[in-house]
């Protein structure tokens, strides 16, 4: 991996255009915790994961303790899943690929004097608030403090730690978008700068509507639908995807051909990412125009996913480049993992299959594929990518780094096929009133069993990340320990 | 498109298309829905809790009763088999959720839909048995057991009334009982008052037969 990865494409600004070296100096420090605390919850949050599937099969096991019940263990892993581990890395990822694509360090110009220092130290403690928010959020709900409102349980005050954090650090991806000594944007900066408008906007209206002062409850549905789909779709999903069209073309050596379907597919992505979550409604309690409008969103947003795969499984490939990068394989996973929630979601749609499917584990398979398939392979990926770069010297483990992208993409396989399957059996049974609701939860235990075993393997693909980051940052301090002597 | 304002307004046009959509128009109007008078009894529909269940709410989010229960009957059109199943007499509409503080909708069903809980479990006992150890009473239950929201404690001079009557291992030692604590009896209260079995101007209640 050469540090010339990653370069500006066009240089017409007329601006002194800033060496990379430079730039990676500036966001070092932020982008590592980032990513360092990210992969601390993904452990946890994968542990817990696995606690959880386990008590569906073993009701008792852990049990008779307060904090240690489904109801709120589940609600803490998924919030770690999203806001610990996805909402953090992609904090990180998108930093360190806006300071590159736009050819400036962080804080421009000032960033080596007295300036820069205080900027790098706000953003520090931003990420340290971030991570506060984070652990005081999950223990809130451990103690029984939970809002109640899926994916948005943290209390009020964690919450606004949470966003204010956020927009102490994303404020800066958009100065840098301002300031960029490049000229054309590239399209990647659009889906960077979409999304680190949008995070703000979503979760301070969720939040604002739904857990600081919540609004009449005959209008928290569609309220609460929004935010789920938003939070994927308009958040995670473009820093994942700027993380594939900025890296899969240097890597491959290659380039984007039409453009116009990258604009194209931006812009149909942006609008259909909003109505995205309506399927989670659908033949709920609503103006049935929105159940039309999440039939129709789920079918329609198969198009824009379609554009951007097009785009970029459109460029050539070379087979042994791509066998020996591991980030364009996490790239072209999390793009397949793409397309199939896609597939997934426009069938999950249709009003027949909604009817049988929807509050089964069909439903939670596309979620599943969603976080840890389209968002989470594009993260690992520009992770792999921008650390070796970030601290000078190739840092991975080749054996570690294989591991844990054949134990990520057999447990995520895994997990969302039998979550499809026993979802499929336990809709069809449930259309079946004769079939008592005790029976099909015997039914489903199989599923369950293999569930936990796919919960496992995950768990362990995760600890293999966090012992190769560990030996990767750990060799850096005994790096610098040596030189010191 | 390749200068900041430019993307920024594309940005925010696009955007506020489902904002308008799933978040002005729902605070706008589904937020302003008001309680319909009952013509038989001068009440209103739908009927408002008492104070036990209002606190039983919090209970029911702090505990996480969501991430398995939904409270929503859909609309027969998309399916009849929420009905068929007795969870519910008609489809929930948005006005069923008015006196709420969250509404539950919920997303998965692990276990039972509860938009009628109180029309098909009426019995205080009942629930309170459930909650202790959901097991005795609904064989092959993988719901877990709310112990934590009960006391056991030694019986001072005459058994309390409101000690639950537990059976095989779920008895106390000899001369204890165990009782509920006031979350619990919220909880239940909030439970009871689970019943959407009314009749509303967009949402009739058919009185033909009987679910099963």
């Amino acid at each position: 991996m050469s540090d010339h990865t990653l370069p500006p494409h066009h240089v017409d600004s007329g601006h002194e255009p800033f060496d990379s070296k430079a730039i990676d100096a500036s966001v070092r420090l932020p982008v590592i915790i980032l990513f360092g605390n990210a992969i601390h919850w993904l452990v946890i949050g994968s542990l817990l994961s696995l606690i959880v599937s386990v008590k569906l099969i073993a009701p008792g096991f852990l049990g008779g303790v307060s904090f240690m019940t489904y109801g709120r263990l589940a609600p803490m892993a998924r919030d770690l899943m999203l806001y610990g581990w996805a909402s953090q890395a992609a904090l990180g990822a998108g930093i360190w690929l806006m300071a590159r694509l736009c050819g400036r360090p962080l804080g421009g110009e000032y960033s080596g004097g007295f300036g820069g220092s205080l900027l790098r130290t706000l953003i520090i403690s931003a990420t340290v608030l971030w991570n506060l928010a984070v652990l005081l959020g999950t223990l809130a709900i451990l103690a029984g403090y939970s809002s109640g409102v899926e994916w948005l349980e943290y209390p009020n005050w964690a919450s606004a730690m949470l966003l204010l954090s956020f927009l102490l650090i994303g404020i800066w991806a958009v100065l840098l978008f301002d300031r960029r000594s490049t000229g054309r944007a590239e399209v990647a900066q659009w889906y960077l700068v979409a999304a680190f408008c949008w995070f703000p906007w979503v979760y301070g209206t969720a939040n604002l509507l739904l857990v600081w002062k919540p609004i009449q409850a005959s209008a928290q549905g569609p309220i609460q639908s929004w935010y789920c789909g938003s939070l994927l779709a308009l958040w995670l999903l473009p820093v994942a995807l700027a993380g594939a069209y900025a890296l899969l073309p240097r890597l491959l050596g290659s380039h984007l051909n039409r453009r116009h379907l990258a604009t194209l597919g931006f812009w149909m992505l942006l609008f259909l990412g909003g109505w995205n979550g309506m399927d989670r409604l659908i033949g709920g309690p609503v103006p049935a125009w929105m159940t039309s409008a999440g039939v129709v969103a789920g079918v329609l947003f198969l198009i824009p996913i379609f554009m951007v795969s097009m785009n970029l499984f459109g460029m050539s490939r070379n087979k042994t480049v791509v066998e020996a990068s591991y980030p364009i394989r996490f790239l072209l996973m999390g793009l397949y993992a793409l397309v199939i929630v896609g597939v997934i979601g426009a069938l999950a749609s249709l009003p027949d299959v909604s009817g049988a499917v929807r509050f089964t584990a069909f439903t939670e398979a596309k979620t599943q594929l969603w976080i840890l398939g389209a968002i989470s392979l594009p993260l690992f990926a520009v992770l792999y990518e921008s650390l070796p770069q970030l601290l000078g010297r190739e840092c991975w483990s080749p054996e570690l780094t294989g591991r844990h992208y054949t134990l990520t993409l057999v447990g995520i396989a895994m997990l969302v096929i039998l979550m499809l399957l026993g979802g499929l059996f336990t809709g069809i049974a449930l259309a079946d009133p004769t079939v008592s609701f005790l029976n099909i939860t015997s039914y489903s235990y199989p599923f369950h069993l293999m569930e936990c075993v796919a919960q496992l393997l995950l768990l362990i693909a995760v600890l293999t990340l966090g012992a190769n980051i560990t030996r990767a940052l750990a060799g850096d301090y005994l790096l610098n320990k040596h030189n010191g002597k | 498109m390749h200068r900041l304002p430019t993307l920024l307004s594309g940005i925010f046009l696009v955007f506020l298309t489902s904002w308008l959509g799933l978040v002005a128009y729902p605070a706008l109007h589904l937020g302003r829905l008001t309680p319909v008078p009952d013509p038989d009894n001068g009440g209103s529909f739908p009927p408002t809790y008492g104070g036990q269940a209002i606190a039983g709410q919090r209970v029911y989010a702090t505990e996480g009763c969501i991430s398995c229960h939904s409270q929503q009957i859909r609309q027969l059109s998309i399916t009849t088999s929420d009905v068929d199943r007795g969870w519910g007499v008609r489809p929930s509409v948005a006005r069923d959720y008015l006196r709420d503080s969250t509404a539950f909708l919920g997303s998965r069903r692990l276990g039972q839909d509860l938009s009628n809980v109180g029309v098909r479990r009426p019995d205080a006992k009942w629930h309170l048995i459930h909650l202790y150890h959901p097991a005795a009473v609904c064989e092959g239950s993988v719901m877990p057991c709310f112990s934590h929201l009960f006391l056991t404690r030694k019986i001072q001079g005459q058994r309390a009334d409101d000690a639950l009557n537990l059976t095989g291992d779920d008895a106390p030692k000899e001369g204890y009982e165990v009782v509920p604590t006031a979350e619990a009896k919220n909880l239940v209260a909030y439970l009871l008052s689970l019943r959407h079995d009314y009749p509303l101007p967009e949402a009739p209640v058919k009185k033909i037969g009987a679910t099963k």
